[in-house]
């Protein structure tokens, strides 16, 4: 308590430093931003803005002519582009949760008292976020081959047929969703376990003394808790899966018959297979505005109500 | 004895790469009076990188000292940039006004339409480097393939014709005569016994398509038929009864379990030689290099020829495809790029020398004199499998247009093949769904 009221005493000092402010002490602040500021402008901005203008490009390699919402009107019609973002609809609706709810878990079991190794276990659940995306994806291709892959190979001792994982199109979405979720259910476990030790441990003392249950404290003070978490995971990895690319570009390079094909895949295919960049342009535009609209929904309803 | 079959040769390989123009029966030709082989090019200086891949910058590299000793003022760095990611990089360096590229770019004939007329400025015009000098000394069709517009982009590498690498072991002990065959429907047949013989499958593709390549068979198939997938106005010649033929083809050797899948490409594609899984490599000239390399050990064990005709009486020989070497058109060394590139194709010593190390056939004429390609193969089996080669070379062969629209459209034609491959889809059907999807994407018409 003293403590405290001393540093309360405290604010004089403050302020005489704020006094000694100068013009030049204005500019000093923008300076220290400005390389951060150029490079964000250079590499982020200028990307985006340049990127918008192409779209209303038709464009063939280096030749371009000015179409104004041509490719924007080619896009609605395209089947292939109806496919990626049905694709990508599907690993949204299906691995996003699963990933989050075994994250969830694994975090609340990763902080429990009775769990020994701690730290240990802790890395290697999270290790696999530090693997390069290519290298884990080759890895997973490798695993998975249907003739000479580990996994089929120890189905096989168990008596199960080979899966036809990345030559059928359900297993191929299957095989990515899996792959996905072993990168990253550690990573977002990390995050919701950071929540729950910054969680006040007086609410679940109070919890007991009311006699609620395991259950019941988990329902009613973990999950309220986790709250914001939520929102940052889901949004987060709603973004990274709209933009997935890495791993069925290594592992199905978007096959069977476009079963796993994105709309990551598909805007890289139609710029550096096919040369057509406004094409890409407009699809990367498209992208970006439904990842606006999911983010703005899911504000609206997980995020803090005022 | 080397003047008929290179006169020989030249014809056909006109009609090989589309010099309209040019004669199938036009006695002596251009050719009569070859340029004087080899570089010629002033004292260029610089350091120059070159990109290719696996194989061809293998044997590059190799070259290198030689170059050095008669070019002391470039240094030369091979690079191995691997395909296909090659084609992804110069697009990238390409679309980025020449940023970051390679001087030199080994580029294949399926790309190369792509980069000229896509990419105006990208590839440098080699004439005023001399180039034109050494127009005879390859087919003529072939220095078509690398010219527009009087403008010339790439000295011409490659010319690969198609080829059947056969198991001879495999074959032997099932009690098939592979010679024999004639027509694909004979190799169905053939593929049948082989497989309740020794349970060895006949061949196999990459039915996912996990791959760009996976459409090998139904091209070389194509244009065993003089078709393609456009035809030379530029139009989607998918939904043709040449097309059906030629998946209708595919379809029957998988209902019969004679393809085993490749997903996963090349890599799976080599494994399979290494352990025998499956008895036919119905790859081109090339592949055989790739064959003795991978699995030494099967020593005598194969045999080439070239393919089966599709119908009975049909054509057994087709250029599939060629490589060349390009400069970049924003490369500050283009002259000592162009140098490297003269010494690597026009001089026959070193195409010998690259043959001899990986099988990879040359467009150049003078090199078929050496008796590199007329010795027997240890590897395969006693046989002269470069005159093979040559004999196809000699034969007329259909002209193809990859067009500026190759890549989206091979995209579409493996999807097809996939759906036929993996859910017994009907080959008429998904190619007119084909068609109709490239002609959706590209703007261009579709033949029927």
């Amino acid at each position: 308590m003293t403590v405290l009221t001393q540093r309360a005493g405290a604010p004089p000092a403050k302020r005489a430093l704020t006094r000694r402010g100068r013009p030049a002490g204005t500019i000093a602040p923008y300076l220290f931003v400005a390389p951060a500021l150029l490079l964000f402008a250079a590499f982020k901005l200028y990307p985006i803005a340049w990127s918008f203008w192409l779209s209303l490009f038709r464009t063939d390699g280096a030749l371009q002519t000015f179409a104004g919402a041509a490719n924007y009107r080619r896009l609605v019609a395209d089947p292939l582009f109806w496919t990626a973002l049905g694709n990508t609809g599907i690993i949204l609706l299906v691995q996003v949760p699963l990933m989050l709810a075994l994250a969830m878990g694994l975090a609340v079991a990763l902080n429990s008292p009775l769990l020994r190794f701690k730290g240990f276990i802790r890395l290697g659940f999270f290790m696999p976020m530090v693997t390069g995306l290519v290298a884990y994806g080759l890895l997973f291709a490798i695993l998975l081959n249907p003739q000479s892959g580990l996994v089929n190979w120890a189905l096989g001792l168990a008596g199960v047929d080979p899966v036809p994982w990345l030559t059928d199109g359900l297993w191929a979405k299957i095989a990515v969703g899996l792959a996905l979720t072993w990168h990253y259910t550690g990573y977002n476990a990390v995050i919701y376990l950071a929540r729950l030790q910054a969680l006040p441990k007086d609410h679940y003392d109070a919890a007991a003394v009311d006699g609620a249950g395991a259950w019941h404290r988990f329902r009613h003070v973990t999950l309220p808790g986790l709250r914001p978490v939520m929102l940052l995971t889901l949004v987060m990895s709603t973004i990274g899966t709209l933009q997935l690319f890495d791993e069925p570009y290594v592992m199905t390079g978007g096959g069977p018959d476009n079963n796993t094909m994105t709309l990551g895949l598909y805007l890289y295919a139609n710029g550096f297979r096919y040369f057509d960049f406004g094409y890409a342009s407009a699809i990367a535009y498209a992208l970006a505005v439904i990842i606006g609209i999911l983010g703005v929904v899911q504000f609206k309803f997980l995020g803090d109500k005022p | 004895m080397a003047n008929l079959p290179r006169r020989r040769f030249l014809q056909l390989s006109a009609l090989a790469a589309g010099g309209a123009a040019l004669s199938a029966c036009g006695g002596e030709g251009p050719a009569a009076t070859p340029a004087a082989v080899g570089p010629t090019g002033a004292a260029a200086k610089g350091d120059i990188t070159v990109w290719s891949w696996q194989g061809p910058a293998a044997m590059m590299k190799a070259l290198v000292p030689d170059f050095h000793k008669a070019f002391p003022g470039i240094r030369v760095d091979v690079q191995d940039i691997g395909n296909p990611a090659i084609w992804d990089k110069i697009t990238a360096g390409m679309a980025a006004g020449g940023q970051g590229l390679g001087d030199v770019l080994h580029i294949g004939v399926d790309y190369l339409p792509a980069y000229i007329e896509k990419f105006p400025g990208g590839l440098a015009d080699l004439r005023p480097f001399g180039a034109d000098r050494h127009r005879d000394s390859f087919a003529p069709g072939m220095w078509e393939t690398v010219s527009r517009e009087g403008k010339v982009y790439a000295l011409p590498w490659e010319a690969n014709s198609a080829g059947f690498y056969y198991r001879a072991d495999l074959f032997e002990k099932a009690g098939v005569d592979v010679e024999a065959l004639r027509t694909w429907d004979e190799v169905i047949e053939a593929g049948i016994k082989l497989k309740e013989k020794t349970g060895v499958q006949l061949l196999g593709i990459d039915k996912p398509a996990s791959q760009a390549d996976s459409a090998n068979l139904f091209q070389m198939l194509l244009q065993l038929q003089d078709s393609f997938y456009f035809d030379m106005q530029g139009n989607i010649t998918l939904d043709t009864p040449q097309a059906v033929t030629a998946l209708t083809i595919i379809k029957r050797l998988n209902d019969a379990g004679l393809v085993a899948d490749m997903a996963g490409g090349w890599n799976t594609m080599i494994t399979s030689i290494k352990s025998g899984s499956v008895a036919v490599q119905s790859m081109p000239t090339w592949f055989g290099g790739i064959i003795e390399e991978s699995a030494p050990d099967q020593k005598g064990k194969w045999k080439v020829r070239l393919p089966p005709a599709v119908t009975e009486g049909g054509k057994v020989a087709a250029t599939v495809n060629s490589t060349h070497l390009a400069v970049a058109g924003t490369s500050k060394v283009r002259e000592a790029a162009f140098a490297f590139a003269e010494f690597v194709l026009t001089r026959p010593e070193s195409q010998v020398a690259i043959y001899k190390g990986k099988g990879i056939a040359p467009a150049l004429m003078s090199a078929y004199d050496d008796p590199a390609f007329h010795e027997p193969s240890a590897f395969f089996g006693g046989q002269k499998k470069g005159e093979v080669f040559l004999e196809a070379l000699k034969q007329p062969s259909y002209v193809t247009n990859y067009s500026a629209d190759y890549p989206r459209a091979l995209k579409i034609v493996t999807d097809a093949q996939s759906r036929v491959l993996l859910k017994g889809a009907d080959p008429a059907t998904v190619l007119k769904e084909a068609a109709d999807l490239i002609a959706q994407q590209t703007g261009r018409k579709v033949l029927r």
